[in-house]
């Protein structure tokens, strides 16, 4: 049995928790596994094939796992962003939690299959990974990994849509948003929309039908809301059954919240977002 | 009544361009890129070299050309004190789909079955008068097809109307309806005799066997585990990843569930639409009080799985999955179709297979 | 015309039930249709205003009324606060109608013991005009209605008529610290009251409309008195959209509220799954 099975049996059967949010070997590869017995540790396995960001099943909208008592929860580097936002959010209690924090290398693009992380098979937001070694832990497993490959393909792109006409820019967006089907699922993965009732999911003023206008303001409104609070984990773009490029969405948004605050959302829970705080340097322009 | 024939792919290839050049509407699988790759959809196909006549299977269902992700049932119009009503014509232009999975144009003819239910839905059958099928027999897909567990077979002729098999130089073509007959009588010139139909039935006994391979199920006796366990402790644990965003619904062939909701397009003018919609959400069974009858995940997760192997089959004679796994492969919690009615399967035989 | 295209109506009324709650009766603009349409007292419909959307309620006046139909509503989404907002002579749509309906052919010849709560007297309503409207084939007419106060008693002018009838013994309540200086009814739940007014289970069917609680506590009081739970009718309501068994959201394990119901006996749901 390696270290991070070990350990999970130990905080099982010790009933230091009573789940362990981590991954498990699924039909179509790596998949989210929830732990609940020490002989069932052994079915845990992390490995590059680990691209989902778990720590959304701790918001308080999964009430089913919540029932479960409490957790331990399985993180790569990046996911103690997501989990930071969560305690800086009030949604999760730091002391409620058991983290344990695994060393990585770099995530795969395609979690069904198998391969070691190349420059062409490493995801594109783990490129420029500056949080290999997670620090909000209460454990950390595995060995030192490298560095992985390559310079994100997203900055590029962003660039070449900022080089853009407006006119062009829109047109780009209204190919890609156009094929939305207005599923949601963009919103049910993501650990920033805990939201106890989504503004998508009343009546008004949101038109919920999956045409154009509809879903050119779902995603504004959802892009706008992530703002200075996405960490770029990328499980919204990856769920998405249309292939919409989300990412590009939230980190040019990111890189205007960091253009303009200096802020970018990292894994402290004590830090503050420009939301929440006022900075006499904030550029004021616009109520001018 | 059916009758053969033999079509080679340039054949088929110039009969799409007859179609397209004559107005007709063709969809059939093609190439989508997005800047995150490529991905293969059923599409409109404006020229006939985008076609793709190969064995992946398109993202998402066939489901779009009969029940559109959003579709307009109705307009209005105020008018001074008074509103005027504007019908959707429930008849539509002719279209013919080339390509089709065989378990895609099985599921039309499922649903159609609570499309019927006492009440006709004319948008529904509108459309489905007005489209010829032409499928393609599928080599058996990957490890999440299921087809021939419901009954189903990846060269199944079921709600096509020529299906058209792989032999030397071109298809076997199965005629199947009188729609189909027509469609081939108008473009007689592109097909010729019958040959090939040996070949045609190896490749579809090829097909069954690989797909026989995933999954073996006695519906009957899931049915029956089915209805009588709705409070089992299995509906618990298998929910838990789940996050219910209904991506499984949406690109399900099958899955037909919809919203009706209003919406403006002008000062005192609007219409109303149909979305899709699924089980799997809170809000779709979320009541004005708040009460929600499905509260949690997995009696959510139970609700799909009950309406596909147990209350349709019930109501319908037919089980609501053509075993297509697109589910699967699109779920972001990993969830599998295929693993839980194995297990249900296995519940149900007691164990034995 | 196709299957969700409603009829278009006329707003003719408006009363205001409650503080919360309003009836609007509604006219078939087309007159043939006003000429042509029926239902049956317990089927609904979908009830819309245009833009805002449609919304299920139950027909709440008799089908023995001709030409209109009416619906009582409470404000609680998007489509009830706009069905607030409409003036007299407003156009609305309205489909319908749909489900099955109280067996009144059946109850012909015996007593109908109505018990309702709250706004759940508005498809009892219906039932009881219909029953009224043809009283002398019915036996013993009793009706047990209570709300949580004075104020949330709806229909009050007919509550009045009632009172006033000899071949109706109406029993009206509200709950506990609900009742006002001037109030002359009973104090109590509906449950307390329906065994207070214990009516005779002989020949008798019962219809029971109202909060769930409400109804899960009558239940075993008129088993106690001897209904048994064929003779026991109820409505269920749940979030419908299409209301012809297509939108897929209605269904209770292997029943669809819509094209099954809304009328069940009390029998019949014990069978359900616990899931309304």
């Amino acid at each position: 049995m390696g270290e991070l099975q070990e350990l999970a049996r130990k905080l099982l059967a010790d009933g230091a928790v009573k789940v362990v949010i981590g991954y498990e070997e699924g039909p179509r590869g790596v998949r989210p596994a929830f732990i609940t017995t020490p002989k069932d540790a052994d079915r845990l396995v992390f490995d590059e094939r680990c691209v989902h960001n778990l720590t959304m099943y701790l918001t308080p909208t999964r009430k089913h796992i919540a029932a479960l008592g409490k957790p331990a929860i399985i993180v790569k580097g990046c996911d103690t962003r997501s989990l930071a936002g969560l305690i800086r959010q009030s949604q999760v209690k730091r002391e409620n939690v058991v983290v344990i924090g695994a060393r990585c290398g770099g995530v795969l693009k395609d979690p069904s299959v198998k391969a070691a992380i190349a420059e062409d098979t490493v995801a594109d937001r783990c490129r420029g990974c500056t949080i290999r070694e997670p620090r909000l832990v209460d454990h950390l497993v595995g060995e030192p990994k490298p560095a992985p490959p390559g310079k994100s393909l997203v900055d590029q792109k962003i660039d070449e849509l900022d080089a853009m006409t407006p006119e062009q820019r829109l047109a780009f967006w209204h190919e890609q948003l156009s094929r939305c089907i207005r599923c949601h699922a963009c919103r049910e993965v993501c650990p920033n929309c805990f939201c106890v009732r989504c503004l998508a999911d009343k009546a008004e003023p949101l038109e919920s039908s999956a045409h154009l206008r509809g879903n050119m303001a779902w995603h504004m409104v959802r892009a706008m809301h992530q703002a200075g609070r996405c960490v770029d984990c990328g499980e919204c773009e990856r769920v998405c059954p249309a292939d919409i490029p989300l990412r590009l969405l939230n980190r040019k948004i990111a890189r205007v919240i960091e253009a303009r605050f200096g802020h970018r959302p990292d894994d402290d829970p004590e830090s503050t977002a420009p939301i929440g705080s006022f900075q006499p340097e904030d550029g004021q322009e616009f109520i001018r | 009544m059916t009758r053969k024939a033999f079509i080679t792919e340039s054949d088929v290839r110039a009969l799409a361009a007859d179609l397209i050049a004559a107005g007709t509407r063709v969809v059939a699988p093609g190439r989508v890129g997005t800047p995150l790759g490529e991905r293969i959809e059923y599409r409109v196909a404006n020229k006939v070299d985008e076609i793709l006549l190969g064995q992946d299977e398109p993202a998402r269902s066939l489901k779009d050309f009969f029940l559109p992700p959003t579709d307009v049932i109705l307009a209005w119009q105020e008018k001074k004190d008074q509103v005027e009503l504007t019908p959707v014509s429930s008849t539509f232009a002719p279209q013919v789909i080339i390509g089709a999975k065989p378990c895609d144009a099985a599921a039309l003819e499922i649903v159609d079955k609570v499309m019927d239910w006492d009440y006709h839905d004319e948008l529904w059958f509108g459309r489905r008068a007005a489209t010829t099928i032409i499928t393609l027999a599928c080599e058996g897909g990957d490890r999440s097809c299921f087809c021939t567990a419901v009954g189903l077979e990846p060269s199944g002729t079921r709600g096509s109307d020529v299906l058209l098999t792989p032999a030397a130089g071109g298809y076997s073509a199965e005629i199947l309806t009188d729609k189909g007959e027509k469609l081939v009588a108008a473009h007689a010139v592109r097909f010729g005799a019958d040959k090939g139909a040996d070949e045609a039935r190896a490749f579809a006994e090829k097909g069954r066997k690989r797909v026989d391979a995933n999954l073996g199920l006695k519906p009957a006796e899931v049915r029956k585990w089915l209805a009588g366990h709705f409070d089992d402790a299995f509906w618990k644990s298998i929910a838990l990843a789940c996050h219910g965003c209904g991506a499984c619904a949406s690109v399900c062939p099958t899955c037909h569930c919809f919203d009706i909701v209003d919406e403006c397009e002008g000062l005192g003018c609007g219409v109303r639409r149909r979305n899709w919609d699924t089980c799997q959400t809170a809000k779709f069974t979320m009541h004005g009080s708040g009460h929600n009858p499905r509260a949690d995940q997995s009696s959510r997760m139970r609700q799909r799985v009950m309406h596909k192997f147990c209350i349709y089959p019930e109501r319908f004679g037919e089980i609501l999955c053509t075993g297509c796994g697109r589910c699967a492969r699109v779920c972001p919690g990993g969830m599998d179709i295929l693993e839980v009615v194995s297990k249900v399967n296995e519940m149900a035989c007691g164990g034995a297979k | 015309m196709n299957l969700y295209q409603p009829y278009l109506m006329r707003v003719d009324e408006i009363i205001d039930e409650t503080v919360d709650t309003r009836t609007l009766k509604l006219a078939f603009k087309d007159p043939a249709v006003a000429e042509s349409f029926t239902f049956k007292a317990g089927q609904f419909g979908e009830y819309s205003v245009f833009g805002a959307g449609e919304c299920t309620f139950c027909v709440a006046s008799s089908p023995t009324r001709k030409g209109y139909i009416e619906c009582s509503f409470k404000k609680v989404g998007r489509v009830t606060s706009a069905m607030r907002d409409v003036d007299v002579g407003a156009t609305m749509g309205f489909r319908g109608p749909y489900g099955n309906s109280f067996p009144l052919d059946k109850m012909e010849g015996k007593s109908v013991v109505f018990i309702a709560g709250g706004i759940g007297l508005a498809p009892v309503r219906c039932v009881i005009w219909n029953v009224l409207d043809l009283r002398d084939r019915f036996k013993d007419v009793t009706i047990v209605y209570g709300a949580r106060t004075v104020g949330d008693l709806v229909y009050k002018r007919e509550l009045a008529q009632w009172a006033a009838r000899k071949d109706v013994k109406l029993w009206q309540t509200v709950d506990p610290g609900g009742e006002t200086p001037d109030w002359k009814g009973e104090i109590g739940f509906v449950p307390t009251i329906v065994g207070k007014a214990a009516p005779s289970p002989k020949d008798a069917y019962a219809i029971v409309c109202g909060p769930p609680v409400m109804i899960k506590f009558t239940l075993p009081v008129l088993a106690k008195l001897g209904f048994s739970d064929e003779t026991i009718y109820t409505t269920l309501e749940n979030r419908m959209k299409c209301g012809v068994g297509k939108c897929g959201r209605c269904n209770i394990g292997p029943v669809y509220v819509c094209k099954d119901g809304p009328v069940f006996t009390a029998a019949e749901i014990k069978k359900l799954p616990q899931e309304f």
